[in-house]
């Protein structure tokens, strides 16, 4: 596992219909190997494997639908 | 590049493990077990996805250590009492030297992830114990018995016995703790309950 292609961030994705929300476009993106979000956690952090995308790209995605998220720092 | 760091991993490990015992699966997080190791709750998501994904991996990892040490110099082959012997010793040596873990896969087993885990269990684990037990029947050292009998008289004086020494009192809160003397006279209280002869 190449670490270095996973980006992590803090959203508020917290219901399944906001993951519903965001899901459209994070499932159809070609360069999207893979990503979950954890709804049980606080920061609902959103995971996103990718190994050309950086984290401005996703966070410009996720905002366009409406969702907050930011990067969270390792 | 990002390198993953093996003492880190590890860390994260030990002390998802102590967080489940200590607050249960309800009561542990993410960030909860970031805090505790020190460490940011991204670092944690880079290894895994989620919470779910964690205390997976955890658990099946944590499993197929613990069937390795318990195959550890066992032959299925051997006479039944040897066999036997070398489980219980290795079982034991298990419980006695990891406290935390032991009680770690007593919360697994009420959960939800213990499906999981189990299925890890199969494999080399089953199939020398299947074989094992399938020998002595063969060799006429044990009669033929319901899987569940079988296991209720082989093992569970000696988790009875683990558990009084891990809590440290036995029935009625009175002091306990294992030592050799205790532990083979059951041992061979259950050879003598398994062996066909006993009947008589």
């Amino acid at each position: 596992m190449n670490t270095e292609h996973i980006l992590v961030f803090r959203s508020n994705i917290k219901t399944a219909s906001d993951r519903f929300a965001v899901e459209r476009v994070l499932d159809s993106h070609p360069h999207i190997d893979q990503w979950t979000v954890d709804c049980d956690d606080t920061d609902c952090v959103l995971r996103v494997v990718s190994s050309k995308l950086t984290h401005k790209q996703v966070i410009a995605m996720v905002t366009k639908c409406g969702y907050n998220c930011e990067e969270l720092i390792d | 590049m990002r390198i993953r760091n093996e003492e880190k991993v590890q860390l994260v490990k030990q002390k998802a493990i102590e967080l489940v015992v200590s607050d249960g699966f309800e009561g542990f997080s993410v960030n909860k077990l970031a805090k505790a190791c020190g460490i940011s709750v991204a670092t944690i998501y880079i290894y895994y996805k989620d919470k779910d994904d964690l205390i997976t991996q955890i658990a099946v990892e944590e499993a197929k250590r613990m069937s390795d040490l318990t195959l550890e110099g066992f032959d299925p082959e051997s006479s039944f009492s040897e066999g036997l012997r070398v489980q219980w010793v290795n079982r034991a040596k298990y419980v006695m030297n990891n406290p935390t873990s032991s009680a770690f896969f007593e919360q697994l087993r009420t959960s939800t992830y213990q499906e999981q885990m189990m299925q890890c269990l199969i494999g080399r684990f089953k199939e020398s114990m299947t074989l094992f037990v399938q020998n002595a029947i063969k060799k006429g050292e044990i009669n033929e018995m319901p899987m569940e009998v079988y296991w209720s008289v082989a093992f569970a004086p000696l988790y009875s016995l683990l558990r009084f020494h891990t809590e440290g009192r036995s029935i009625g809160g009175k002091p306990f703790f294992m030592n050799d003397d205790i532990l083979w006279k059951t041992f061979d209280l259950v050879i003598m309950a398994l062996s066909p002869q006993s009947k008589n």
